[in-house]
């Protein structure tokens, strides 16, 4: 079986046309409690991590934003205040559980008049050529197929000009940091999914997909490759996390 | 760039305590309101901090990353925002002050007018935030500095007052000048009449020559 046939699903190979179907059975199972469990395993601190993102956004009132991956709508609610109601926010995931979790929390916070929320896959975006000011994908680039052909798309719909935030698990710097976060990763995060979430299986993939995922320059260049001009990224809490930033020129 | 979560993080604890804060008090949305759309840049040398400030009617924004067009750029010490924070007039502050000033310094007074006009509570917010002591011994901080502009002219003069008179020594205090001018007083009148005396006796002794 060659390369182009086959992609990572965790730790394991398996079929390019399967991967988004099994990544949507992870997601399927833990969509109730996806908010909690996000909590619990970062302490808070993804708050903090999507607070700069927003700040690093640039987005300002008026601005069209879509939000990839978008999960419950964190991300969302905070655009649709800053962008008003002349502005625009769409609300894009590929799982439909996510999306409906993500439009009632959405709704009952009153965040109400310039969402949209359209299921869409990363890789084949739904909308015209330079439409969007600012796209962001928190969390969720690790979990698409083919990232190249996505951040492709994402670069055709952004205007000239505007920016793609990419939010996502990566490599930590220190050596003694990695290996506590492997430990945590793979001992305390499958049994905390278990205990919250009623699903291990899912959180033990969560851990292996985030290894696999490119480290920190592999991004910015496969960004860069995409198209994308101006790519930076920064390190947040040791790296565990890292916010990449490019412009489309 | 260091690793921006822990500056982050302190930057949303500070915006949600200050927001508490002014939700107490029922003019703060309104007033803030009027200065929406401007964003004031903080950078404070001592500590070194740096902050970006977004007025409106939902409270303050406070951001540590502002790619766009700044209102006002405010540079100095920590002392010399309190002092501007604190001051009866912010102009004359602004002036004489040590604070760099760029950009269009009227929404800045503006703010100071209207933070400093609010009574705002800040024990609430904060015992919330970090717990009943942490947040009682912050919030006394926070009461000492927005009441300081009101006590400080006072204790400044008492305290100056004190040192050059009891400390340095470098001028009597004023009871003991009291005394030294009665006792001056005291020795100008006997001398008078020491000299009174002098003058009836040398007019006595003339008499008794002649």
């Amino acid at each position: 079986m060659s390369d182009k046939q086959t992609t990572h699903f965790g730790y394991k190979e398996v079929e390019k046309d399967a991967k988004a179907g099994l990544v949507a059975g992870v997601f399927h199972s833990v969509a109730a409690r996806y908010d909690l469990m996000n909590d619990l395993m970062s302490g808070g601190i993804h708050r903090i991590w999507k607070r700069f993102t927003i700040e690093l956004s640039g987005v300002r009132r008026g601005n069209s934003v879509l939000d990839i991956a978008g999960g419950t709508g964190d991300l969302a609610a905070r655009f649709s205040r800053i962008v008003g109601p002349d502005g625009r926010v769409v609300l894009a995931d590929i799982n439909d559980s996510m999306l409906k979790v993500g439009r009632d929390k959405l709704i009952d916070g009153g965040n109400l008049g310039n969402i949209e929320y359209v299921q869409a896959d990363a890789q084949y975006l739904p909308f015209p050529d330079d439409s969007f000011d600012c796209v962001t994908i928190a969390f969720g680039l690790r979990n698409v197929t083919d990232k190249d052909l996505a951040l492709r798309a994402m670069l055709r719909v952004l205007k000239p000009g505007g920016r793609l935030l990419v939010l996502e698990f990566s490599k930590p710097r220190s050596e003694l940091l990695g290996k506590a976060y492997d430990a945590y990763s793979f001992n305390v995060l499958p049994k905390m999914g278990q205990l919250v979430a009623g699903d291990s299986e899912s959180y033990q993939y969560l851990a292996e997909s985030i290894r696999v995922h490119p480290d920190q320059d592999t991004l910015k260049q496969m960004m860069e490759d995409a198209g994308f001009s101006r790519v930076e990224y920064h390190n947040m809490t040791g790296g565990i996390v890292a916010l990449h930033r490019g412009v489309k020129a | 760039m260091p690793d921006p979560t822990l500056h982050t993080a302190a930057l949303a604890a500070l915006e949600g305590v200050i927001n508490r804060a002014l939700a107490l008090d029922s003019r703060s949305g309104e007033q803030l309101g009027r200065l929406e759309g401007c964003v004031f840049s903080l950078d404070c040398t001592s500590p070194p901090f740096r902050a970006f400030l977004l007025p409106g009617v939902d409270g303050v924004a406070l951001a540590g990353h502002w790619d766009g067009k700044v209102t006002t750029a405010v540079r100095g010490e920590a002392s010399d925002f309190a002092e501007l924070a604190t001051a009866s007039d912010p102009t004359a502050t602004l002036i004489n002050g040590n604070l760099t000033l760029e950009g269009d310094s009227a929404p800045l007074i503006e703010l100071q007018k209207i933070l400093a006009g609010l009574d705002l509570d800040w024990e609430a917010p904060l015992v919330d935030t970090l717990g009943d002591v942490a947040g009682h011994q912050l919030a006394e901080a926070f009461r000492g500095l927005f009441s300081f502009g009101r006590m400080a002219h006072k204790s400044l003069e008492r305290q100056l007052n004190e040192f050059i008179h009891e400390e340095a020594r470098l001028s009597p205090p004023r009871l003991e000048l009291e005394d030294f001018y009665h006792d001056v007083g005291a020795l100008a009148e006997r001398s008078e009449r020491l000299e009174a005396k002098l003058a009836r006796l040398r007019s006595r002794i003339e008499r008794l020559k002649s």
